[in-house]
């Protein structure tokens, strides 16, 4: 065990340094990123320019809530996405097999070998939004509070990595799970939505089947003092035990797919 | 010409390999039509109205649902992965060798494709937006039956502009911002989030004239009857100018970088 987290920085610095090896490519997709999440935050507040509130939620409320699921997200998908996204081919073109006969966990490779330093645009964009959406909302700031904010965020991330793994190790027993990611997607464009805004169906999605809402809807509610649908006043400590339950679910998921494996060819 | 039908034909068969992603793809875009009907329930029910700016709520879920019709069947990632890896491989020196227009050949593909997820996901995911929300039917039989041709034009806006930012990765040798960078847009300027009568002055009026409006602002707006029937045929006039001008873009830039890659063949 110890012998593979000294590893880890080796092969993090190793494909960091094969990114910047293309500096100004590098740099361009972060600036292309941070203008994307820029110009779906700018639509949100277009919207909330005229309407004045979605809901409940004016616009450093809102803001709160793309920049926490933004950084959230960033640092999830970090270890997860890219990583993940690529099981299908890693499996079809045979890769696995060769990482299979290596002397570590084959996730640690495929996780660490590929951490996906590409997540700074996200994270440039959403800390100066949540820093300036935290400075206009109203929030009654206490040692509680605080340590809630922090322990929310660590957790919605686990939670993030842990539901993408789940989705790439289906590729173990499948081959596929590209679909699956298409539908996550669709799910994961709801997660920077208040959840009281949608009809009961989809907040029950979102909290018990794609448990999407733990990625910020729910944590923000809670940090603003908005009632959360379904789940009330169990939010806050539901909220927090979500990512590291997500984490052993997803170990789970991933070590019975392992068992599954028998390569592309059947 | 009947060798590009045959390419339209082959695209929309092509998909039919993929069921999976047929699935995923209801799957998604019923929770993406549910989303953008829930942004406006909630935005009209946060001031309690009616009508805003001379707009029903009944009116803007009818542009919600109508509003990702295009979007939601074409994608520029299609187009400008497959573009800018044909021009950098050097692939491309093959399709030059054959009596046929890449960039129309592309077109014809997508033309397929597209076509296959208007039918077997976008139009029934309308249809089951319509029924549970209601849709308002187009102002005048003119309005309705100039709808069609408004989207055939944003069809070939989105691949003309989808091929200008594909061709560009040629000489930036990232496709991946260009991709996002187009998303950018795509999202602020096509109206698909929210429509030009909301946006502020002076950006209300410059969005009326850029190419991105007629991706889904205008086929929504004709739909619902915001357009005079003068102002109907100006804007679809102006919508072939558009064609015109990216098409000649396309035409230039597909000239130099095939120039250019001769040049690298030797």
């Amino acid at each position: 065990m110890l012998r593979h987290l000294r590893l880890i920085p080796h092969l993090v610095a190793l494909f960091v340094r094969t990114k910047m090896e293309y500096r100004g490519a590098f740099w361009l997709d972060r600036v292309a990123q941070i203008f994307s999440y820029g110009f779906m935050m700018a639509s949100i507040w277009l919207l909330l320019e005229r309407f004045g509130v979605l809901g409940t939620w004016t616009w450093p409320e809102m803001a709160l809530l793309f920049g926490f699921q933004l950084l959230v997200y960033a640092l999830g998908a970090s270890v997860s996405f890219v990583q993940m996204r690529e099981m299908e081919d890693t499996i079809r073109l045979g890769r696995l097999d060769t990482l299979l006969t290596k002397p570590m966990s084959p996730w640690v490779f495929i996780v660490f070998s590929a951490f996906n330093i590409e997540y700074l645009g996200h994270v440039l964009l959403a800390v100066p939004v949540l820093v300036w959406a935290l400075l206009h909302v109203d929030i009654a700031w206490d040692a509680g509070t605080v340590l809630f904010f922090v322990a929310a965020m660590l957790s919605s991330a686990m939670g993030a990595a842990a539901i993408i793994t789940m989705i790439g190790a289906t590729a173990l027993v499948w081959v596929q799970s590209n679909h699956l990611f298409a539908i996550y997607f669709s799910f994961w464009e709801l997660a920077r939505l208040p959840l009281d805004i949608f009809p009961g169906a989809i907040q029950w999605l979102l909290i018990a089947v794609i448990p999407l809402g733990y990625m910020a809807a729910v944590p923000v509610a809670v940090l603003l003092g908005k009632p959360v649908p379904i789940l009330g006043d169990l939010a806050g400590p539901v909220t927090l035990l979500s990512g590291p339950l997500l984490v052993l679910l997803a170990m789970a998921v991933w070590r019975w797919a392992m068992t599954r494996y028998q390569g592309a060819g059947g | 010409m009947r060798t590009y039908l045959a390419f339209v034909r082959s695209g929309f068969l092509e998909s039919f390999a993929y069921r999976n992603v047929v699935w995923a793809n209801i799957l998604g875009k019923l929770v993406q039509v549910f989303a953008r009907v829930a942004i406006w329930l909630a935005a009209y029910a946060g001031i309690n109205a009616i009508t805003v700016d001379g707009i029903s709520l009944q009116q803007m879920v009818t542009y919600a649902l109508l509003g990702g019709l295009l979007l939601g069947a074409t994608r520029y990632d299609r187009l400008i992965r497959p573009l800018a890896q044909t021009l950098r491989t050097g692939d491309v020196a093959v399709w030059l060798l054959k009596p046929l227009h890449y960039p129309l050949y592309m077109m014809a593909i997508e033309a397929g494709k597209t076509f296959y997820t208007l039918l077997f996901a976008v139009i029934p995911t309308i249809l089951v937006g319509a029924l549970v929300y209601g849709l308002t039917p187009p102002v005048s039989l003119f309005h309705g039956a100039m709808v069609l041709p408004y989207w055939a034009l944003g069809f070939t806006i989105h691949f003309l502009c989808s091929a200008l930012f594909g061709l560009c990765a040629f000489w930036l040798m990232t496709a991946f911002s260009l991709e996002w960078l187009l998303q950018s847009f795509i999202t602020l300027f096509s109206g698909l989030w929210v429509p030009f009568w909301f946006f502020p002055e002076p950006w209300a009026t410059w969005s009326l004239y850029q190419p991105l409006a007629w991706l889904a602002y205008y086929p929504s707006a004709v739909w619902l009857g915001q357009l005079s029937v003068a102002e109907t045929w100006q804007f679809l006039l102006l919508g072939c100018l558009w064609v015109g001008l990216l098409s000649l873009a396309v035409a230039a830039l597909w000239s130099r970088a095939t120039l250019r890659l001769s040049v690298q063949g030797g």
